[in-house]
């Protein structure tokens, strides 16, 4: 915004007192823009600060009380960097990240370009409002209701054995390799439809005329939305890409802490987890501020990564 | 000058004004903020308890339940010292109030002169209950114990606490045996299951169920030590024959195995479900509920809303009866720790529950009302009013022993009754008498309503009755041994382990992960699994083991007053 805002300042009064000038001769732009620097000053840059405590010792609670706590440079991240379990977390909220990431964007489009063909309006809309809905719903119930639906005894496991599928039933819940796809299917049942709901608007917005035209030079269905529906989507979809990308480090926590159990911990504890359990269960605050500290770096070198891909490949971008 | 004259003038205002003060400070109403750290029901308002507490002593009280993870929440709450609960109960976390320094140290206002019956109460325990503070050095007392510091000998009628349990019909089906070991045990479950698959509903019993959510994974891991014969120390098996008080945690030894190595068998037989180690505890009690699970190692207050549901059905049939299983000696022939004999012991000697109930916070205006309050209700009037209700109403006395009706006993069992009628939410966690009624007109009676013969066999119903008659007992305590001499170090449950608190979460962790894939391993596999667990957990047993045995000598040195 103030890069538009600088720009457009140069064509006009493109001498007289640069940044300030411009600055002055626009203060009312600017005075509206102060709310938001300092909503995000306030909420996005005073609490960096906290990251200090990062570098100190919470190890002990005792001492921790009587306000004793040291400085130890980088001895948490040491630990943590020490520590396979702490790795095991990385890999774990990289894979169910990737997985919901490619999940949720392929059935997302699937979806929104079948709903795009419907030309029934009421059909359209039950399917949209029907897959949408589930968003709503609270993770604890969509946890209980997956933990019945997963058991053992089960309906999953009812309808796989009975239609000859497998043999006995599948320990969906207890083994640590279905957990990162139960998750991924999980999300996918409740985000799919709120997911589809940006790129149905995105395809609304592609001329008409283009289907037109290519349906005169001969192109069937299939390749209407081929040619034109995928193309026509495709800036919307590099832009949410770079935003989920930034996201990546962010796997969710309530359905792997609520689906999560002894046998599949393995595979089920993420880094946000991590952090509860030592931030706010063990109070130690150092430890879990260098596991979030790590974990917001990590998230800030794939979003760059990904925005500098992007505009590479000459596509729009995030900055 | 003048600055001195007025700060004089201000002074003087401030004490002229004191006197004041202090006289109104007792009759004006106050409203207390309490937190308990567990689940629980807002009374009503027109609660008839907490009408009498606010016409006594002025006192109302607005209740804070915990809803969510306990640790969690008390972070959340010590974050800021100056606005705590008044009354702040941490449940089972109340070490992380007392290392917060958000509670105050009660023996200012605790002592022989101003609180004969507060002091009275505690004294029996006092070298457990005080505790020198590690830098100062002076004694310190931040809870009185809500439970466990009982008048008279100790009231044993039933397992309040761990043992492997079993539903009655299991035993009734097999003619009342006598069921002492692991073998007997599983093989009783097993023949029944063979004989009756499924319930009356055609709903397949489940043999065993092990419950390992979060904490409550003592289930899974604690069996051991009461089958080696000693009562509940937690996680760590002590010698109390030797003055040293060797310690060392058990999951990781030789004699453990034999256990983990029945459960895996049971487990390949179908006694034990899969699903088991992925449920949640409402999971649990739900099946526990249904009367479809045959026995379950568990102490017994973790399953009482199982139980009471299983009382209003009046599924009498499948609610359990407490068994004080041991090792038979051929189990673990050549694995016991050198000098060690197995005799059963599930059944301790009364434990004042050490930081458990009702501190008073830092923020708190007015301590010494609370404490005053406290001690005034210990008297019995106050005490009956809590644990029996009102005379006439909710009870009477017929030729000095307290009764109930059925209807009334009924009542008191009501959750919604209770809202209305009960001053649950204050009362428990705040310090009560419990056992035997020495003095007065009424001595010879229980404080508590559960422990009164009148009650206990006056309202028993028919199935337990016969039961207890087929077996030739008066009280399901009879089960196991009567209760042994507490250990001078208390029980080691109580210990916190915060000092060491990274090696216990990996102590902690390497089970909830290893133990029940152990469990579920093929038979062939089984003693490679076994033997990677007890690789994987040897370090962090080592330094539990050893900061255990520390604080074992420390706190028996002060119950010793050395």
């Amino acid at each position: 915004m103030t890069d538009l805002a600088s720009k457009s300042g140069r064509k006009t009064r493109p001498r007289k007192g640069g940044f300030f000038g411009t600055l002055c001769k626009q203060w009312q732009l600017a005075a509206m823009s102060v709310p938001m620097l300092l909503y995000v000053l306030l909420f996005n840059y005073a609490p960096m600060w906290g990251w200090i405590n990062a570098f100190k010792d919470y190890g002990n609670r005792k001492l921790v009380a009587k306000g004793i706590t040291p400085f130890i440079g980088l001895g948490n991240f040491k630990w943590l960097f020490s520590r396979p379990d702490f790795f095991i977390t990385v890999r774990n909220t990289l894979a169910m990240s990737v997985i919901n990431l490619v999940f949720g964007t392929v059935s997302a489009i699937l979806l929104a370009i079948l709903l795009n063909e419907v030309r029934n309006r009421g059909f359209k809309r039950t399917v949209q409002t029907v897959t949408y809905l589930p968003h709503f719903l609270s993770m604890v119930i969509v946890v209980a209701m997956s933990q019945n639906i997963f058991a053992t005894n089960g309906p999953v496991n009812a309808l796989l054995t009975s239609t000859g599928i497998i043999k006995s039933p599948v320990f969906w819940l207890g083994e640590g390799k279905y957990f990162w796809w139960l998750v991924g299917v999980i999300n996918v049942w409740k985000e799919v439809g709120w997911g589809t709901i940006i790129y149905i608007s995105a395809m609304t917005s592609i001329d008409p005329s283009l289907y037109e035209a290519a349906a005169i030079d001969g192109a069937g269905r299939f390749h209407r939305i081929l040619h034109v529906t995928l193309p026509g989507i495709r800036s919307t979809f590099i832009i949410l890409l770079i935003m989920n990308i930034g996201h990546l480090m962010e796997a969710g926590f309530e359905i792997q802490y609520l689906l999560g159990n002894g046998l599949v911990a393995n595979y089920s504890r993420t880094i946000d987890i991590f952090v509860l359990e030592y931030g706010t269960q063990q109070m130690d605050i150092g430890v879990a501020t260098a596991a979030g500290m790590f974990k917001s770096v990590v998230a800030i070198i794939l979003l760059v990564s990904a925005n500098f891909i992007a505009k590479r490949l000459g596509e729009d971008t995030l900055v | 000058m003048r600055k001195l004259l007025s700060i004089l003038l201000v002074l003087a205002m401030a004490l002229a004004m004191m006197p004041a003060a202090l006289a109104d400070g007792d009759l004006e109403p106050i409203k207390l903020t309490v937190f308990r750290g567990d689940p629980g029901d807002q009374p009503y308002e027109d609660n008839k308890i907490y009408k009498k507490i606010e016409e006594e002593f002025g006192v109302t009280f607005e209740f804070e339940f915990l809803a969510g993870d306990l640790n969690e929440t008390l972070g959340l709450k010590l974050s800021d010292l100056e606005d705590l609960p008044d009354l702040f109960d941490g449940g089972n976390s109340a070490e992380m109030l007392i290392d917060a320094g958000a509670l105050i140290n009660l023996l200012d206002y605790v002592n022989p002169e101003d609180t004969p019956n507060l002091w009275a109460h505690i004294e029996p325990q006092k070298n457990r209950i005080i505790t020198k503070d590690e830098d100062t050095g002076e004694d310190v007392m931040y809870i009185i114990p809500n439970y466990g510091l009982p008048d008279g000998p100790q009231i044993a009628l039933s397992v309040g606490g761990p043992a492997f349990f079993i539903q009655k019909q299991v035993l009734a089906w097999a003619g009342y045996p006598e069921i002492h070991t692991l073998d007997e045990y599983f093989d009783l479950i097993e023949k029944f299951l063979e004989a009756n698959p499924t319930n009356a509903d055609g709903t397949p019993y489940i043999g065993f169920d092990i419950l390992c959510e979060d904490w409550r994974r003592f289930c899974l891991i604690n069996p051991v030590q009461h089958l080696m014969g000693r009562p509940n120390d937690g996680e760590v098996l002590i010698d109390i024959n030797s003055d040293d008080y060797p310690t060392e945690t058990f999951i990781n030894r030789a004699y453990a195995k034999p256990y983990y190595k029945k459960l895996n068998e049971e487990f390949q037989k179908g006694i034990i479900s899969a699903d088991t180690f992925v449920m949640s505890y409402d999971q649990y009690i739900a099946q526990l509920s249904s009367g479809i699970v045959l026995g379950m190692f568990d102490q017994a207050w973790d399953f009482g809303d199982a139980n009471n549901a299983l009382l209003s059905d009046q599924k009498y049939e499948n609610t359990y009866v407490a068994l004080g299983l041991v090792y038979d000696e051929d189990d673990v022939e050549g694995l016991l720790p050198e000098g060690w004999t197995i005799e059963e012991h599930y059944l301790n000697g009364s434990l004042p529950n050490l930081d458990r109930g009702f501190g008073i916070s830092v923020s708190c205006e007015c301590p010494e009302r609370i404490v005053a309050m406290w001690e005034r209700m210990l008297d019995e009037d106050w005490q009956l009013l809590f644990n029996w209700g009102v005379e006439g109403e909710d009870y009477s006395i017929v030729d000095g022993r307290l009764t109930m009706t059925a209807e009334q006993y009924a009542n008191t069992q009501d959750v919604e009754w209770q809202r209305h009628n009960k001053a649950r939410a204050f009362f428990e966690s705040s310090p009560k008498r419990q056992g035997w009624i020495l003095e007065g007109d009424l001595a010879g009676n229980c404080w508590e309503v559960g422990n009164q013969d009148e009650i206990v066999f006056g309202l028993m119903n028919d199935y337990d009755k016969e039961f207890l008659a087929a077996y030739g007992y008066s009280k399901f305590a009879d089960f196991v041994n009567p209760p042994i001499e507490l250990a001078p170090y208390g029980e080691a449950w109580q210990i916190d382990k915060a000092p060491i608190q990274k090696d216990y979460n990996d102590f902690l962790n390497i089970q909830d992960t290893e133990l029940p894939a152990v469990i579920m391993a093929d038979p062939a596999e089984f003693d490679a699994k076994w033997d990677k667990f007890v690789e994987d957990i040897n370090p962090s047993c080592e330094v539990y083991s050893n900061f255990m045995h520390e604080e074992v000598l420390k706190l028996v040195a002060a119950y010793y007053g050395e």
